[in-house]
């Protein structure tokens, strides 16, 4: 398991193991990992967050248009041996996006569960940011570098 | 089954002395298919954390030679929560307070199962 802020590693831990999740993926709505678990390539961790984030723009949209008060809570895929659950929570860092894979061993009940739990901890104990950083075009690719050595080590 | 039916049947299982709530959950997903809660319970809860034990009972059962999971109890301070299986992966669950009438519960759970068909 690898988090950017070391409060998250908590709630992220109980998050998978009382879900039996075989990985998870915490990100920010436009799409930055904050934190993640079971993902060994940072290739897979970002094309995965990409897509999480963009699935929930769509749905938002989708809620939009049937008419429905703000985006649906979760949106749930089952295949054959994989489950993925998505969706996204509000924390006092602004509105952050879970993608949980699940197997054979948990449920999608267990899962939003779980989740449901995850989200009220992170609530409770995100610190709330005290100052908005600017990211500048020559600081932006050595913060990207830090997020990625912290999420997956030295690779 | 109609959701008429669910109701009645649930409805049966409620009126039973110290049953808390009861809730026909499909174990494949753990969500509830239909519910009858008394009190605080959250169905959704109880149907998460009841598919989970359940399909664990019925895994174990299955690697100790016996295919079939007639009926899972699970006892504690707090309560007890009875599970019997009907088809497609549904599940009745019932959660009671320590001081229900268990034995009836069983007997109707029992009864019960054919209906969940």
């Amino acid at each position: 398991m690898r988090v950017l802020e070391p409060w998250l590693a908590e709630p992220l831990d109980e998050l998978v193991r009382e879900s039996n999740a075989r990985l998870a993926l915490i990100m920010t709505s436009s799409g930055q990992v904050i934190g993640q678990h079971g993902f060994t390539r940072s290739l897979d961790v970002m094309a995965a967050a990409a897509l999480g984030s963009g699935i929930l723009a769509t749905t938002a949209e989708l809620a939009r248009v049937v008419g429905s008060d703000g985006e649906f809570g979760a949106v749930v895929h089952r295949g054959q041996r994989h489950g993925v659950w998505l969706a996204g929570f509000d924390t006092p860092r602004g509105r952050w996006v879970a993608l949980v894979v699940f197997g054979r061993h948990s449920t999608t009940g267990l899962v939003r569960l779980f989740f449901e739990r995850f989200a009220n901890r992170v609530r409770d104990v995100a610190p709330t940011p005290t100052s908005t950083r600017e990211v500048l075009a020559e600081g932006f690719e050595r913060e990207l570098d830090a997020s990625l050595r912290a999420l997956f080590g030295s690779n | 089954m109609s959701p008429e039916r669910w109701e009645r049947l649930l409805r049966e299982v409620v009126q039973i002395g110290g049953v808390r709530g009861a809730a026909v959950v499909n174990a494949d997903d753990g969500l509830v298919v239909h519910e009858a809660m008394m009190d605080e319970l959250s169905a959704g809860d109880v149907a998460a954390l009841a598919s989970a034990v359940v399909l664990r009972s019925a895994a174990m059962l299955r690697a100790l030679g016996e295919p079939v999971t007639r009926m899972v109890t699970l006892t504690a301070t707090a309560g007890t929560v009875v599970a019997v299986p009907g088809q497609h992966d549904l599940w009745l669950v019932a959660v009671t307070a320590p001081a229900a009438e268990l034995g009836r519960l069983r007997l109707l759970l029992g009864d019960l199962v054919p209906e969940l068909a």
